[in-house]
């Protein structure tokens, strides 16, 4: 390729054009990484004295500590079991049901409406999550709620449902579920429509039924498409959504034990306890295990479909 | 968006396409019956919900919580215009920040250019975290109790940066840009009077999806508005304090109306508020699919 000249001026111009976003990026995204040392320090911040002179000069280092004691608390190895839970479970479930009604939505002979039931599938990502805990809240509430009508109905006791962890496995998953799979079936849709319809032909040529032409062209042609969302995925596996575990169950104490995952206590280490140096510590772990597991996925990843 | 597949290729017969069609339209039925229960308690009475629940089928039909909510004065709507002013201006002042940068990241002949990529994308891999996050913005910035921070923090993505960047390489090509720098245009010019006008799709998706973002956002208004500032709080934000929210609303209205003893169906106004949210989503979505539809395959595509 033909290595154009540029001049001076017009150098310029696009830095200038680009300034904008690099000072945003500098004040929101790199001025925070300094404060991974939170994580390594015990803050003892003095009221009066700058952000910068109480982390570096007035909290002294701890080295490791921090994670050690955040490891080995009580409530730990329950938050990384839940965090880790719901994750591999959002993983799976998270390709294979979108995969399967993309595969059948796309066959339906009316446009019309397969774009309705996109649509309508749709809809709950765009809704945000304090939404979706009232829309739950008409289902679980103790006196109106709609279930325990119903139970009632049958004859059957009413169940306090924000009081009772036993269900909220179930219940979070079907929510985080019914939230997240119309926006990745229509990832998966928009890839389906973008494959040669000719392999189709000549596979029913070859006297391919619909479960063979998915199994030999669909899903090998949705290779590229579903190992990347599965390494984003990877990436961050010690990363829950908030607003799920967290205003989904009305941040009910009874149900920590199954709702408490890292982001959640992220969260409340800094606004509840102002335990910066755990919470700083727990985002550290997230960040960097994320960030190992990214780059390693993506390597055996690549690896594998090479062969 | 190109077609799905002809009804003459598709892999259903007659009998096998009614059968899943009905199955699809059960899904989505279902899928959308926690919103519909949403909207038919809100137009409930309070009699019918005391006696029947939030019930589908309600025994008597009321628009009392609506007025009521109507009548609340200055707080919610006050909530209504703050959800608006952050969602516009957030919308708007990302486009500003976000689409100059995407238009110097795809000239090749731009010299920072694989730099300011590395830099834009490093923080999708490393983060500060909160903490860090937490006191930048509050004790260096100084946005804690401003509508700032409710604005900035969500301005630019590296995402979005790149849908554009994209768009504008693979659709624009390099000769009309070349004969406008020979008509002595210089590239904020061209940016401005030739580049955005023909990339109104990428920049329409790109709004969708930060008009969203804004109007569902309550996460920094939990942060950084502490409750003695009632008057920043956006809609969302009020629905999560919807227990104090609702003696706030009783209180105006009782003063406005100057009836003390009134009680607000309180049961019901807070389905209602729900629904003022969901409804301009709701209104706008069928418009915005298309958009957000572009922008979602070109995310996973070069992704």
């Amino acid at each position: 390729m033909r290595k154009k000249k540029i001049s001076r001026k017009e150098s310029r111009e696009l830095t200038l054009l680009s300034l904008p976003a690099v000072i945003w990026f500098l004040l929101f995204s790199y001025l925070p990484i300094f404060g991974v040392a939170f994580a390594f320090k015990q803050f003892t911040p003095k009221p009066g004295e700058s952000l910068f002179r109480n982390l570096f000069v007035n909290s002294p280092w701890t080295g490791f500590s921090n994670f050690s004691f955040l490891l080995r608390s009580s409530e730990m190895p329950k938050i990384l079991f839940n965090t880790l839970f719901y994750n591999v479970i959002f993983l799976i479930a998270g390709i294979v049901l979108p995969v399967i009604l993309a595969i059948f939505l796309t066959e339906l002979h009316s446009k019309r409406i397969s774009g309705f039931v996109e649509m309508m599938l749709l809809l709950p990502y765009f809704l945000s999550w304090v939404i979706v805990g009232y829309c739950l809240y008409g289902f679980l509430a103790t006196d109106e709620g709609q279930i325990n009508h119903i139970l009632q109905f049958f004859g059957r006791n009413a169940v306090q449902w924000y009081q009772s962890p036993a269900y909220w496995r179930g219940i979070l998953i079907l929510i985080g579920l019914w939230k997240s799979t119309g926006y990745s079936m229509v990832i998966y849709l928009c890839a389906i429509t973008a494959i040669d319809r000719s392999l189709y032909e000549s596979a029913t040529l070859d006297g391919a039924g619909f479960l063979d032409r998915t199994r030999f062209v669909t899903l090998p042609q949705l290779k590229t498409t579903i190992s990347t969302i599965f390494i984003l995925q990877i990436g961050s596996i010690l990363t829950s959504d908030f607003g799920l575990f967290y205003q989904v169950p009305l941040d009910s104490n009874s149900l920590q034990p199954v709702t408490q995952t890292l982001d959640v206590y992220v969260y409340k280490a800094l606004m509840q306890q102002a335990n910066f140096s755990y919470s700083a510590a727990a985002s550290f772990l997230q960040s960097s295990v994320g960030c190992i597991l990214l780059i390693l996925s993506n390597i055996i990843v690549k690896r594998l479909n090479k062969e | 968006m190109e077609d799905y597949v002809r009804p003459e290729d598709s892999a259903y017969s007659k009998n096998v396409n009614r059968i899943v069609t009905l199955l699809f339209i059960l899904l989505s039925a279902a899928v959308f019956l926690p919103v519909l229960l949403v909207f038919i308690v809100s137009v409930s009475s309070q009699n019918s919900v005391t006696a029947a629940g939030y019930s589908f089928f309600p025994r008597e039909f009321s628009l009392e919580a609506y007025r009521y909510l109507f009548r609340s004065g200055q707080y919610l709507i006050r909530a209504f215009f703050n959800s608006l002013f952050i969602t516009i201006s957030g919308t708007l002042l990302g486009i500003v920040f976000m689409c100059p940068m995407a238009y110097a990241l795809s000239r090749k002949e731009f010299r920072f250019r694989n730099v300011l990529l590395v830099f834009i994308l490093f923080p999708m891999l490393f983060s500060g975290g909160l903490v860090a996050n937490y006191m930048v913005n509050t004790q260096i910035l100084h946005l804690g109790n401003t509508y700032l921070a409710l604005i900035l923090p969500g301005l630019c993505s590296a995402w979005y940066i790149l849908i554009m960047r994209n768009y504008f390489q693979d659709s624009l090509p390099d000769s009309m840009i070349e004969a406008a720098k020979l008509d002595g245009c210089a590239h904020p010019q061209i940016l401005l009077f030739i580049v955005v006008p023909v990339s109104k799709p990428v920049l329409m998706t790109v709004a969708v999806f930060q008009v969203f973002y804004y109007w569902n956002s309550w996460y920094p208004s939990l942060l950084y508005i502490d409750s003695n500032h009632t008057d920043l709080y956006p809609l969302q934000y009020v629905l999560v304090n919807m227990e104090r929210s609702i003696e706030t609303i009783t209180r105006d209205a009782q003063y406005l109306s100057g009836m003390q003893s009134y009680t607000p169906p309180a049961v019901t106004i807070r389905m209602a508020m729900v629904v003022v949210v969901i409804l301009p989503i709701m209104i706008l979505f069928p418009f915005f699919q298309r958009f957000l539809k572009t922008g979602m395959t070109i995310g996973a595509v070069k992704g």
